[in-house]
């Protein structure tokens, strides 16, 4: 079977800068998502849940694992809907978000408590 | 090939060599070895122009490199990441809360963190928040955790401290001043109920204002932790827990409607729906609770889509009449202890009005 060098040479390169280049991208689409998920939380859910006021009446959990167990603190399943619910229509003492957070800034911070661990 | 890679890393950096690498902290050698990786990456291009190879073993080689360098970077990079990230904060002072030691700073963009905006800070040294007054301009260090979970300020500097004064001009007046009697303005309650602040003649109330969207821990959700613990330590002590009475009042009428008053209260009373016999949830109309607030000296407006507001607390006497006020620094037993005072100070009063007509 008779082989072109230069195809030989060439093409593992042009699969590497190939998976690279579209690894870089969305590397940059998840750190975009993730900057803002962040800064959601860091506006709307550590003031409450990762500083702790003793005059509030309930101290409010940490969210850190939220999605690693199968319960959320409620006792309510751990899934991003039931998440999604909590930030916007709130619980307990917690505030509703639902005029102060977009859909797509509920949606980042869900995919942000993913990460928390 | 190995030995002239060596030999040109000496070149490079001859202050490192292989056998001093044990000696160099952990990070510094990942990094160190990551640097490796790179020049054996770029020294084995130029061998291979030579042909000294197969072409196949070479290619194979370099993807094994290559794969290796990655590999190596994914690996070694969040070793590499320092434990607290640090960013730089320029901004205004809006407020203080010297109990939560907390400031909450109007700042610029502050790039790779936040937006420009207007938020509380947490700040590491509880003497500067004393220091600093509202209207102040100041640089600061915003310092996060590595997974962004808590935040605060530190090396707070002053830049500009010529705001303080028009940031300071005194709130406006309150219409009521202490002896005065309390407005009879309509305010309907978390059951739909039309209630009044005169109907409360005979008991000790504590009422204060919030919104039940706020999301800020030192203001309305701890307002409403105050009153919840003084409405707790009150149940036990009947005698006193007939002569008082809370009231929360929101100054957010159009979404604090009865039901989600109720909602709201039920959370603070831990779902006992007998307390509110005990502590009002209500609002007013509009225009009634622009006049209410005017009366207690109360601000609040509407800031993107929030409510910015300050924070008042309303001692008012079973006379009707108004006989303390609470805006900056007051603790729930300093609350507390006012409230029952009053019960039982106006309780004794018609005890020696009764004995003083018994003895005629």
């Amino acid at each position: 079977m008779i082989r072109r060098a230069g195809s030989v040479r060439q093409w593992p390169w042009v699969i590497v800068v190939f998976v690279l280049l579209a690894g870089w991208q969305t590397c940059c689409e998840q750190s975009r998502a993730q900057r803002r998920g962040r800064e959601l939380f860091q506006l709307n859910c550590a003031p409450c849940h990762e500083a702790p006021n003793p005059d509030l009446k309930k101290q409010p959990p940490k969210l850190e694992g939220l999605f690693q167990s199968k319960r959320l603190p409620s006792g309510a399943p751990a899934t991003d809907d039931r998440v999604r619910k909590t930030i916007i229509q709130g619980i307990g003492t917690m505030p509703a978000f639902d005029q102060r957070l977009r859909d797509e800034d509920v949606d980042n911070l869900v995919k942000y408590l993913h990460q928390l661990k | 090939m190995q030995t002239q890679q060596l030999y040109r890393l000496g070149n490079v950096a001859p202050a490192i060599r292989k056998d001093a690498l044990d000696v160099l902290p952990l990070d510094r050698r990942r990094r160190f070895e990551c640097a490796k990786l790179v020049l054996q990456q770029s020294g084995s291009n130029g061998e291979g122009m030579v042909g000294k190879h197969p072409m196949k073993e070479h290619n194979r080689m370099k993807l094994g490199k290559l794969a290796c360098l990655v590999l190596a970077c994914v690996v070694i990079a969040p070793g590499c990441k320092p434990k607290n990230k640090r960013y730089n904060l320029r901004g205004q002072v809006m407020g203080k809360n010297v109990a939560a030691n907390e400031i909450t700073v109007k700042h610029d963009d502050i790039p790779g963190f936040m937006s420009a905006m207007t938020m509380p800070y947490r700040v590491k040294d509880p003497r500067v928040v004393q220091e600093l007054e509202p209207g102040d301009l100041i640089a600061a260090e915003v310092v996060t955790t590595n997974d962004g979970s808590d935040y605060w300020l530190e090396d707070v500097r002053i830049t500009d401290e010529s705001g303080r004064k028009t940031a300071q001009a005194p709130a406006p007046p309150r219409a009521l001043q202490p002896g005065e009697r309390v407005p009879d303005l309509p305010l309907v309650n978390q059951d739909g109920k039309t209630i009044h602040l005169t109907d409360f003649k005979g008991k000790a109330v504590l009422l204060t204002f919030i919104y039940t969207r706020c999301p800020m821990p030192a203001f309305c959700p701890r307002l409403s932790g105050q009153f919840a613990k003084i409405h707790e330590d009150l149940v036990k002590t009947p005698d006193a827990y007939g002569k008082t009475h809370l009231l929360t009042v929101s100054f957010d009428p159009k979404y604090d409607t009865a039901p989600v008053l109720r909602r709201y209260g039920l959370a603070y009373l831990d779902n006992d729906a007998s307390g509110f016999s005990h502590w009002d949830f209500a609002s007013a109309a509009p225009g009634d609770m622009r006049k209410l607030a005017d009366s207690f000296g109360l601000v609040y407006f509407e800031q993107d889509n929030q409510i910015a507001h300050s924070m008042d607390i309303v001692l008012i006497s079973p006379q009707g009449t108004i006989a303390k006020y609470w805006s900056t620094d007051w603790t729930t037993k300093e609350l507390e202890d006012a409230l029952r005072q009053q019960a039982a100070q106006s309780a004794s009063a018609a005890l020696q009005t009764v004995g003083a007509g018994r003895s005629r």
